[in-house]
């Protein structure tokens, strides 16, 4: 039998017992590609926003997890996600963010293929001048689709396409926000930006769920909004992070403030949440405004930070925007040496994955155990098939 | 021909996707050879497709009408 890549039997202890994953989950090629199955894959993960493909027509080729993708507004104004190939002989379809007028043409042979992904033009085919042939049937022939889904204008994926429906698995963040269930608007080019880091994502989420570190990493923070007025939040197989009672509105130089969410209720008035939405999706919403980090996974060591802010209203103060933006950024900055610190750490071969603090990290042993329950599933079912097929 | 394929040329070189529509479609007319036509009214028609231009429908149609699309 096969030895698993790492033993987890210690990270989903109690909190007050257990061991952080062992160092191979941030260094090893092996257990990243396991993971890329187990953690992302499998998983409603964050891809893109929509606001990237603003009007129908609009499409941006991606990369995740090293398979390429093309994010697409169709006609209709639906967002889809496909896999950015033709089904002639795989050539990439789009190779740059671009329109799309009337049809996707494969710059090859020219298949061509409907927003919707639909083929709808096979010239030459069946020889010069023709266009169709017997053994060729565009009805199954179309561009794989990728399973996807628009939420807080995050456009989430399932790459394996066996995911529960994306409300059943997020249900219980989509209940704890149902106050925030309001329209977004993005912040636009002022209200996003990206930070590449030396870093596992998973250190990202790590830090983002904790308000351990914020008076000693984040002291500007902490001026105002101190330990003792943050809270827990922590669903066990979801979601996890942090949450403060003292959030103050940012303002300009005339003391004016962001418009609030309409309706959002005066529970909002002073308390914000910070919650990492599993595997790879930050999230914060403020009675004001609200912001989202996609994390995407370059390697074991490479993360992109996708960051991006939203409003309750399209045309929010262009002075106070770019305040926010920078305000964030700076904040987000400040966590850059922390993760990548963790990072380099990680190849102490004499780390056993830390202990936490059982009052002060639960959040981040909340995600490990998540981690490990995944990644020891996926095992399982492998060892399953692999047992079938011997 | 010589004079539309140098503007074919040309309008491949540039990416004019308008040009090329109605320029092989002309190349489409001048052919006297049904196989030669339906080559170009295919590129034409492919074109039209990208493009998001009317004239699609009546390309296809002229192919349809051979039996040269679906």
């Amino acid at each position: 039998m096969t030895q698993p890549l790492t033993d987890l039997g210690a990270v989903r202890a109690d909190v007050a017992r257990a061991n952080g994953l062992p160092n191979a989950h941030y260094i090893d090629a092996r257990v990243f590609e396991e993971e890329k199955q187990a953690l992302l894959a499998s998983q409603w993960a964050g891809l893109a926003v929509a606001a990237d493909v603003p009007e129908p027509g609009d499409a941006k080729p991606l990369d995740f997890l090293g398979m390429p993708l093309l994010l697409i507004r169709d006609r209709e104004g639906h967002v889809r996600v496909f896999q950015n190939i033709c089904r002639h002989r795989g050539m990439i379809l789009v190779d740059a963010p671009r329109k799309i007028e009337g049809a996707i043409r494969c710059p090859y042979h020219s298949w061509c293929y409907s927003t919707k992904g639909g083929l709808v033009a096979t010239p030459h085919v069946g020889g010069p001048g023709r266009n169709t042939h017997e053994n060729i049937d565009r009805a199954d022939l179309g561009l794989l689709e990728v399973r996807s889904h628009v939420w807080r204008d995050i456009v989430w994926i399932n790459l394996s396409g066996d995911a529960p429906p994306f409300e059943h698995a997020m249900a219980g963040l989509m209940a704890r926000w149902r106050d925030f269930d309001l329209p977004v608007y993005h912040g636009g080019h002022d209200s996003r930006f990206t930070l590449e880091v030396a870093t596992n994502w998973k250190l990202a989420v790590e830090n983002y769920c904790e308000s351990y570190h914020l008076p000693w990493v984040h002291p500007g923070l902490n001026s105002y909004s101190r330990l003792e007025d943050h809270y827990h939040i922590e669903a066990p197989g979801e979601y996890s992070g942090q949450g403060t009672m003292v959030y103050r509105q940012i303002t300009n130089e005339h003391g004016e403030t962001f418009p609030d969410f309409a309706d959002v209720g005066a529970k909002w008035n002073e308390q914000a949440e910070y919650i990492a939405a599993y595997p790879n999706v930050l999230m914060g919403v403020h009675r004001d405004h609200a912001f989202v980090i996609i994390l995407e996974p370059k390697g074991p060591e490479r993360t992109v930070e996708h960051v991006h802010l939203y409003y309750a209203v399209p045309d929010s103060d262009d002075g106070l925007r770019m305040r926010n933006t920078q305000l964030w950024k700076s904040v987000f900055e400040e966590d850059i040496f922390v993760v990548e610190g963790m990072q380099r750490g990680r190849h102490a071969s004499g780390f056993d994955g830390g202990r936490f603090s059982p009052v002060m990290d639960s959040p981040t042993h909340c995600f490990h155990a998540w981690v490990a329950g995944r990644i020891e599933a996926h095992r399982a079912l492998h060892h399953d098939m692999r047992r079938a097929a011997e | 021909m010589s004079d539309l394929d140098t503007a074919m040329i040309h309008a491949h070189e540039t990416g004019d996707r308008r040009a090329l529509i109605g320029l092989c479609a002309e190349a489409a007319d001048r052919m006297n050879e049904i196989d030669a036509a339906c080559f170009f009214l295919t590129h034409a028609y492919v074109f039209a497709l990208e493009a998001g231009a009317s004239e699609a429908g009546v390309l296809h149609a002229r192919l349809k009408a051979q039996g040269r699309e679906a």
